[in-house]
């Protein structure tokens, strides 16, 4: 069964009196541990995707089946349960998160609200999940804003994990760290899918870091899918206008290998 | 080859909450005429501070030391290339130091002031020694001008164009972009308005807005993000700038424009003879536009040198680690493809 199957889905937004498709019957599946990206150019629809799969907005139509529940039917309780099983890493975690929380603050709240551990032991498993994503453990009662771009998204990828989720959408979760920041995120995300065998649906307008870290790559269009498969395939040899276009105008480091 | 700027001894500290931030210490760099310099760096690194340094943009709570000299003649006699750095890497800890001791208004001795550091020096004639790379007739020429134009004798918006990375929030959201053109070039060439708004609809062809004639008439909100983008180049060299700065300004767009906004920028720097300074911190695109690049780290100008140089044989560790850190299309995957089924 899969993880996460997507059909026909749909987004429509009205601007100045004409229909705009975001999203335009779209249509694919994850297996679980499965890293899948989502690529194309602004305006392609990829973040709007996102958005779908975690119910932040709801399509237009289409049909989105998560842990072989009918998603988007899901109302109250049981949506609340699926949420924890679905996380999401956004670009710039100072603007997810509450900028008065403390780091030990941000990870408390889907401990307490998704009910994973009691109010005594919750301190513990905050100091577990900081171990868990490289961090120490006397970082918990520092501000949200005190603290570097870089921990800042581990806190984020801790609190991400901290419901055990299957599947967490990335959504250019790397695309604004350093470079030499960048790498040890990715790794990271790396290990902890190995280990916890969580998905990703990770989105991002950088070829290179898809390429590398993706196991199957969809290009997106004007919100349709101009071409998908293997990452590595697809990237090597683009068959799509937006796929030759997108890899053209990747800066590229033509260094004399040795 | 005729150096454009001269930056010497270059300290900028910022004050917050109470404390001084070192933002960028002991830099010293030639821009030469008419190249594509990069200047490349993490975040901290100062490369910001020091594309404001230079346009005399810096908050007025910042304190700056040294100088930045604009040269418009020739150098008669310079040797040397204009912008090694025989006095980096053996000695990081010595540069330390003496940077350190130079946040002292006291040793500060250089001419000309930046922008708005407020205290107006005087030179020294302990300039040469201090700056030990002198000769003759540079410092003669450092006197004059300092004492003719005490502050910033290269203005902003006519002599220097300025493009930041977010078009929005540089372009003014209620003025029709061509009002917001023609009023660079009414400024600073005293064209009238209606020579001023011919100029704007030549500047729009310039940058390859479609339609220039209706999009004279349009609102920032209007365009997309590499379109604003073009109109706030337009602006930039409206009044035929000698260098233009390029702060981060295509790291903002998607890959596709971007690559678009570094070919329209390459062209516009070649056509009018532009000196170029491209801020970023992707080492893989400067390298792509940039004749040489300059590596910044901690408020330090730790390399610098040709792009071949910089991306084939670097010298420094950090330099290094950041071309290993860029992720290119043809990079070793990460991924463990065994992963997905174990």
């Amino acid at each position: 069964m899969s993880l996460l199957t997507v059909s026909n889905l749909t987004k429509r937004y009205s601007r100045g009196g004409k229909t705009l498709a975001a999203v335009d019957d779209v249509s694919f599946h994850m297996e679980p541990g499965e890293t899948l990206a989502l690529a194309g150019p602004s305006g392609s629809g990829k973040s709007t995707i996102a958005r779908l799969v975690l119910r932040l907005i709801e399509p237009d139509g289409g049909r989105i089946e998560f842990e072989g529940d009918d998603f988007l039917t899901l109302r109250g309780a049981p949506l609340r349960a699926r949420r924890g099983r679905l996380q999401m890493v956004f670009q710039d975690p100072l603007a997810a998160f509450n900028p008065r929380a403390t780091v030990a603050r941000v990870l408390d709240d889907p401990l307490r609200i998704h009910g994973v551990a009691s109010r005594s032991e919750r301190p513990r498993r905050i100091a577990a999940l900081l171990e868990r994503v490289g961090l120490a453990a006397d970082l918990a009662p520092r501000a949200i804003h005190e603290i570097s771009g870089g921990q800042r998204q581990r806190v984020a990828i801790a609190r991400a994990i901290a419901t055990k989720p299957s599947l967490i959408v990335l959504d250019e979760a790397v695309s604004a760290l350093d470079v030499s920041v960048r790498g040890q995120i990715l790794s990271l995300l790396l290990d902890l899918q190995r280990q916890e065998r969580i998905a990703y649906l990770f989105i991002s307008h950088d070829l290179g870091v898809v390429r590398a870290v993706a196991h199957r790559v969809i290009l997106l269009d004007a919100g349709q899918i101009a071409e998908s498969g293997d990452a590595r395939a697809v990237i090597d040899a683009p068959q799509s206008a937006i796929g030759k276009a997108l890899v053209a105008a990747a800066p590229k480091l033509n260094r004399n290998r040795p | 080859m005729t150096v454009l700027a001269s930056i010497r001894d270059l300290a900028v500290t910022y004050r917050r909450d109470g404390s001084e931030v070192a933002a960028l210490r002991n830099i010293n760099l030639d821009i030469i005429a008419g190249e594509r310099l990069a200047i490349i760096g993490e975040s901290g690194s100062g490369k910001s501070t020091l594309a404001l340094a230079i346009a005399g943009l810096l908050p007025q709570s910042a304190r700056t030391e040294g100088s930045i000299e604009w040269i418009s003649q020739p150098l008669s006699g310079a040797k040397a290339p204009p912008s090694v750095l025989p006095d980096i890497s053996p000695s990081r800890g010595e540069i330390g130091s003496s940077a350190a001791g130079s946040f002292q208004p006291t040793s500060a001795p250089t001419s000309s002031a930046i922008g708005e550091s407020g205290n107006r020096r005087t030179i020294s004639p302990l300039e040469g020694e201090m700056s030990g790379r002198t000769e003759g007739g540079l410092v003669g020429r450092r006197g004059q001008e300092s004492a003719s134009k005490p502050n910033h004798n290269l203005l902003l918006g006519r002599d220097i164009g300025f493009v930041f990375q977010d078009p929005s929030a540089s372009l003014d959201p209620v003025m029709a972009i061509g009002k917001q053109i023609a009023e660079v070039v009414h400024t600073h060439l005293g064209l009238d308005w209606r020579q001023s708004f011919a100029k704007a609809i030549t500047l729009l062809e310039r940058v390859r807005l479609p339609d220039p004639d209706s999009a004279l008439h349009a609102f920032p909100h209007q365009l997309s993000g590499g379109q604003k983008q073009r109109v706030a180049i337009a602006a930039a060299i409206a009044a035929g700038p000698k260098l233009l700065i390029a702060d981060e300004a295509t790291s903002a767009l998607d890959t596709i424009v971007q690559a678009e906004i570094v070919a329209l920028i390459r062209r516009l720097v070649a056509e009018d003879g532009m000196t170029l300074l491209f801020i970023s911190h992707d080492i893989a695109l400067a390298a792509e536009l940039a004749e040489r690049i300059a590596v910044f780290r901690h408020g330090e100008l730790i390399e610098l040198g040709g792009t071949g140089q910089i991306v084939n044989a670097p010298t420094q560790a950090y330099t290094r680690a950041l071309l290993d850190a860029h992720i290119g299309l043809d990079a070793a995957p990460l991924l463990n493809r065994n992963g997905l089924n174990a």
